[in-house]
């Protein structure tokens, strides 16, 4: 425990919905540690999009930081003070990857969101949460009336019914806006009754696949892609058959939904393995992936779920690091596709820090095509509910990965993350329709071929 | 401090200005304005946002009026408490006007806004094959208004000069909320290289000319490691003496080192104390590897125990990593780092780490050493948990000490980082009593409401028993005569007419009473190691550089007719002000005035030596100037003989001119009819 005395954020009643304490880079560190390591350099703020596009400190990743430390310390008195700060962050980490001592802002911003009065407290989000746990085929079928509403050309009338908010996934309201097609078959629905997915008679596999809410409830198309890769390059797996990963829960206040939602893979995960040995958990949503590979985190104060939840993290992988660069060869197809590049959605490249597989790939296909991306890790705005709680932040963020897009001359851009993929198309339909967003395994599954 | 009432009546007149959405008083945004990357805290009472520069004259113009003071502020990253709202009143957010306006490449100035991130600049020029020489390390996120409000420097500093000497015009709002444009080329005395680094205590930048360089064509970068701390120096000394001008000359100790990684990553051998990182740039790849040779030998001279010059970008890249490397690492050990500041002539860099390290091990403190030897510009990064008060305390105190042997050692308080408010008290050890009343005195004449920037730079009350005793003025019998002379006229009342070799002024122009300096006509001091040299103001340019030739040195200014001390007064050649270090004063009362130093850099306090550069002799009498000299191996260096005299511009004061001379002789003493008095 921390040798100073601080203001306590929150009362014991509500200890469950925070963290114990942060798993930074330099160890494990109560909120106070790890807010404290910040020794104000401001060498994040260049990188900080909210920074960048206001000036403003308030809303800066070494202000959010300070934010927090100032509520510990007593010095600022009321945590609704914060809420501008706190709510405006992308949680990109743009600031942990340039800080020296990897200063986890966005772990500790969401600590702060967490002490906000009545946060992630909405009915609807709670309900929508928890359906989304426990009874998710019920989610699903309200899913599917939205987007029935949608497609009869009713969708004003699900934004009247206040049906998105009742979700509690605002962003699928944003994806009502942007996504061309709807699914009424998701991903999960098909998978589990691929016989070549399923674990029944394995004894082994080298990978199983994690369907993230977004592949499955709103790009179906990039889930199985994703299975089909994974087939080809890395030869048999299973469909995990998993619940949500929890982030938006996590994200939006509801840290003990997270926790279940958790517990409910690492207990499927767990249950796999004992019947097919070690197996990479693979996912296609850069957000969720991330988020997993955290896990040990939400348990830090839980000794017999701890380890657990490590071991569930270990095996943890994002699709975008998976296949090897020098196992691709490209397909003549690739023409097609016209001027290329890759966006770093941010818990790829800040989350997890991967970089180079996907570029590395992309490139070999790509050949005489590629182009780098300016300022490519600069988030989109997306960033899951973000484009909805802070929708003017979230557009003049959006302009500027346009115009960077634009620069490129690109055809397709490819991404990693679900949230990326709806931002990204909603801003180019718009603004430079000739080009469009592309899941990576979209793109590998319709040009990359596999070398012996 | 000023209530709210006080923001009330005119808060629709600055809404009007900048925005309702810019003008911010709630919690959230005062609080996150009361910090800095120092350890100093106030709050602001009203945090003000521009988007656009036209908007800061108008907005002082009001804050003035309401006598509400003000501080500009930029990324926030100072390390000297310099944005720090002591007075409470408005931060002025200047970070949105970031506009490039113009990169000219055939006239090599680029034309920006405050909020320029450095960084941002050197990447906009960089297709055009040039850059910006100061590369300070917050370079990244800090801005070239804050660069210029704290005259900020960097590596690359030690061949290209500080931000001061890379300015050429600004746009000021002043304190009272006028516009002014600036260039030190302007006839009269250089009012912008004294707003450079000033800190926002004199007027605000809206808009800069900077100077922009070709990038070289060639880079050689070389490592050598020594196994003592005073032969790396030593060696650093023997460098810059023999004539080598490097682009960067870095240096760190063992502590540096290891937290780098450094050892592993270069196999250095066992026992390494220190490593110098030395870079040279050029055209021509020869001459610089013969250059990078000479350096291998004279650290060889120094018992260097490994020499290795980069073959590759990749091994060249290594060696600046290890370099840069070192301050993230310490700063991955501890929640705080502070990062002292101190300068030294560089032949005393040796006493002065001796006496660092000594500093830091009696206050039990964990420090790396780290710095730009070739200034002889100290940073000792201090590790620290700034939430232990025992220990802040102790880190503090351990500052001072290092700061005061630098000013023992002839040196001085701050090279790059500024007074701001946490060295505000080491100032009255640095300067008498005498020398603050001065700067106080400049300070009011920019600024007679005392509301920009206020308590900043200047001690607020001056306690002189920790005063470190600096050796007085070592005046020359004849500025001793000078300074008779003027004291016995202030006294009468009579008028002085400033003659220098007499080539500037005739003597029977005017009908005042001559004062000759033609006899202070000697060189002073010639320190060849720190390459400096100090000469009376009367000795002609042409006979300064006859005598350092003699000696085997090299002054870079053309064959002037007239003095030295005409020269700079007159300002015949403006690019003098790169190698002027420090003027001796002869005010018109008849007190001496001792500015600047022998030491490259110097940001402790302002700027004053600048006012002197072509005030025409009539704020003070320049008794001697310190100057910066080339070793004669420098020949064929095209700065050896710049592009020669120009012919004076005729100047007419104005109002900021004549607000000086009410300060600086308020009786117009000196050439008066300069400023409207017949004599």
């Amino acid at each position: 425990m921390s040798k100073y005395e601080i203001n306590e954020l929150y009362g014991s009643d509500s200890e469950d919905r925070h963290l114990k304490t942060l798993l930074t880079d330099l160890g494990e560190r109560t909120l106070y540690d790890a807010a404290s390591q910040c020794n104000r350099c401001g060498y994040c703020e260049t990188v900080c999009p909210t920074y960048m596009l206001t000036g403003r400190e308030t809303i800066s990743a070494r202000g959010r930081n300070q934010f927090v430390r100032l509520l510990l310390e007593g010095k600022a008195k009321n945590t609704g003070n914060a809420a501008e700060a706190l709510n405006t962050c992308l949680l990109c980490g743009a600031c942990t990857s340039a800080c020296y001592a990897k200063v986890p802002t966005a772990d500790i911003a969401l600590e702060g969101r967490r002490s906000i009065t009545g946060y992630g407290n909405s009915f609807f989000s709670k309900l929508a949460v928890e359906t989304l746990l426990n009874a998710p085929h019920i989610f699903s079928i309200w899913l599917k009336f939205v987007y029935i509403l949608k497609y009869l050309g009713l969708a004003r009338l699900a934004g009247w019914l206040g049906l998105y908010d009742f979700l509690g996934i605002p962003a699928l309201a944003d994806a009502q806006k942007a996504v061309g097609k709807i699914p009424l078959r998701f991903a999960s629905e098909i998978l589990k009754k691929d016989p070549a997915l399923s674990a029944r008679g394995k004894t082994g596999a080298a990978w199983a696949y994690f369907a993230p809410c977004g592949p499955n409830y709103i790009f179906p198309e990039v889930a199985l892609a994703t299975a089909r890769v994974l087939t080809k390059h890395l030869g048999e797996g299973v469909f995990i058959e998993n619940s949500c990963c929890g982030l938006l829960a996590n994200n939006y206040g509801r840290l003990e939904d997270a926790r279940e939602f958790a517990k409910k893979n690492i207990l499927r995960y767990e249950e796999l393995k004992a019947s097919l040995g070690d197996f990479a958990v693979i996912g296609d949503c850069s957000s969720c992936v991330a988020f997993m590979k955290t896990y040990e985190q939400l348990f830090t104060g839980d000794e017999a779920w701890r380890p657990r939840a490590a071991a569930f993290a270990k095996a943890v992988k994002d699709i975008l690091e998976i296949i090897p660069p020098e196992k691709v060869t490209s397909s003549e197809k690739a023409q097609s596709a016209g001027i290329i590049t890759y966006h770093d959605s941010c818990r790829a490249c800040h989350g997890q820090g991967i970089r180079y597989e996907p570029r590395s790939v992309l490139k070999k296909l790509a050949g005489q095509q590629w182009r780098e991306l300016p300022e490519s890790d600069w988030c989109c705005g997306g960033a899951g509910a973000y484009a909805f709680t802070q929708s003017a932040m979230s557009n003049a963020i959006l302009k500027r990965k346009l115009k960077n897009i634009a620069s490129t001359q690109a055809k397709t851009v490819v991404v990693g993350a679900t949230s990326c993929l709806i931002q990204i198309n909603g801003g180019l339909k718009a603004a430079y329709p000739t080009a469009t967003a592309i899941h990576y395994s979209v793109f590998l599954d319709k040009f990359g071929e596999r070398i012996g | 401090m000023f209530k709210l009432d006080k923001l009330g009546p005119i808060r629709q007149s600055l809404e009007a200005i900048v925005g309702p959405e810019n003008v911010r008083t709630d919690e959230a945004e005062i609080l996150m304005y009361s910090y800095d990357a120092g350890m100093a805290r106030a709050r602001p009472e009203v945090v003000l946002r521009f988007t656009a520069a036209d908007q800061v004259a108008p907005v002082i113009k009001i804050l003035h009026a309401a006598a509400i003071p003000f501080v500009p502020r930029l990324a926030g990253t100072n390390l000297s408490g310099g944005t720090i709202a002591l007075k409470g009143g408005a931060i002025l957010n200047l970070s949105a006007l970031k506009k490039i306006h113009r990169i000219d490449t055939e006239n090599r100035v680029a034309v920006v806004e405050p909020g320029v991130v450095n960084l941002e600049l050197q990447n906009a020029l960089a297709p055009f094959g040039f850059f910006y020489a100061p590369d300070p390390a917050s370079q990244k996120v800090s801005t070239i208004g804050g660069n210029i409000g704290e005259n900020a420097g960097g590596p690359q500093c030690l061949k290209y000069g500080v931000t001061s000497d890379n300015v050429e015009k600004l746009e000021v709002v002043t304190p009272e909320g006028e516009v002014k444009t600036w260039s030190y080329r302007d006839p009269g005395p250089d009012l912008m290289s004294f707003m450079i680094g000033s800190e926002g205590t004199l007027g605000i930048v809206t808009r800069a000319w900077l100077k922009i360089i070709k990038k070289p064509e060639y880079l050689q970068t070389s490592a050598a490691a020594f196994s003592s701390l005073d032969n790396a120096m030593l060696a650093v000394t023997k460098i810059i003496s023999s004539g080598i001008v490097p682009r960067a000359l870095e240096a760190m100790d063992s502590v540096s080192l290891e937290a780098a990684g450094g050892n592993s990553k270069l196999s250095l051998p066992n026992g390494t104390e220190a490593l110098l990182i030395i870079e040279l740039d050029g055209n021509d790849r020869t001459r610089l590897k013969e250059t990078a040779e000479r350096i291998e030998t004279i650290c060889a001279q120094n018992s260097s125990t490994y020499f290795k010059t980069a073959g590759t970008e990749e091994e060249r890249e290594t060696l600046w990593a290890i370099r840069k490397g070192a301050y993230p690492a310490m700063a991955r050990l501890a929640p705080n780092v502070l990062v002292e500041d101190g300068v030294v002539p560089r032949p005393k860099l040796p006493e002065a780490l001796k006496e660092t390290r000594e500093i830091l091990s009696s206050y039990k403190l964990t420090a790396s050493l780290l710095f730009h030897a070739g200034d002889g510009n100290l940073h000792p990064n201090i590790i620290f948990d700034g939430r232990d008060m025992q220990e802040v305390k102790r880190v503090k105190k351990a500052g001072y000490e290092i700061l005061k042997s630098c000013i023992r050692l002839g040196g001085t308080i701050s090279g790059e980082h500024g007074i701001g408010v946490e060295k505000r008290v080491a100032m009255a050890w640095l300067y008498d009593p005498k020398t603050l009343y001065f700067f106080k005195s400049l300070k009011t004449a920019f600024d007679p409401e005392g509301l920009s920037n206020p308590d900043k730079i200047l001690p607020i009350s001056v306690d002189n028993r920790h005063q470190v005793p600096v050796a007085p003025a070592d005046l020359s019998a004849g500025a001793k005569t000078i300074l008779d002379e003027l004291r016995l006229r202030a006294k009468s009342g009579t008028k002085t007419l400033v003659l220098g070799s007499g080539t500037k002024i005739k003597a029977s122009a005017h009908k005042v009473r001559p004062l000759r300096l033609k006899n202070l006509n000697k060189l002073l001091d010639l320190d060849r190691e720190n390459l400096t040299v100090k000469a009376e103001a009367g000795i002609k340019i042409t006979e300064l550089k006859r005598q350092l030739r003699e000696q085997g040195f090299a002054l870079a200014v053309p064959g002037l007719e007239g003095s030295l001390g005409g020269t700079i007064a007159a300002k015949t050649f403006p690019e003098i002000r790169s190698l002027l270090l420090g003027l001796d004063i002869a005010m018109a009362d008849g007190t001496a005035l001792v500015l600047g130093g022998k030491t490259v850099k110097n940001v402790a306090g302002y700027d004053a030596v600048k006012l002197f550069c072509g005030s025409l002799g009539a704020y003070g009498i320049i008794l001697s100037a310190t100057l910066k000299i080339l070793a004669a191996d420098s020949a064929g260096d095209p700065r050896l003989e710049p592009s020669g005299e120009k012919k004076a511009l005729a100047f007419e004061p104005r109002d900021y001119h004549y607000r000086l001379k009410k300060v600086l002789d308020p009786e117009n003493l000196l050439n008066p009819w300069i400023y409207g008095g017949t004599g």
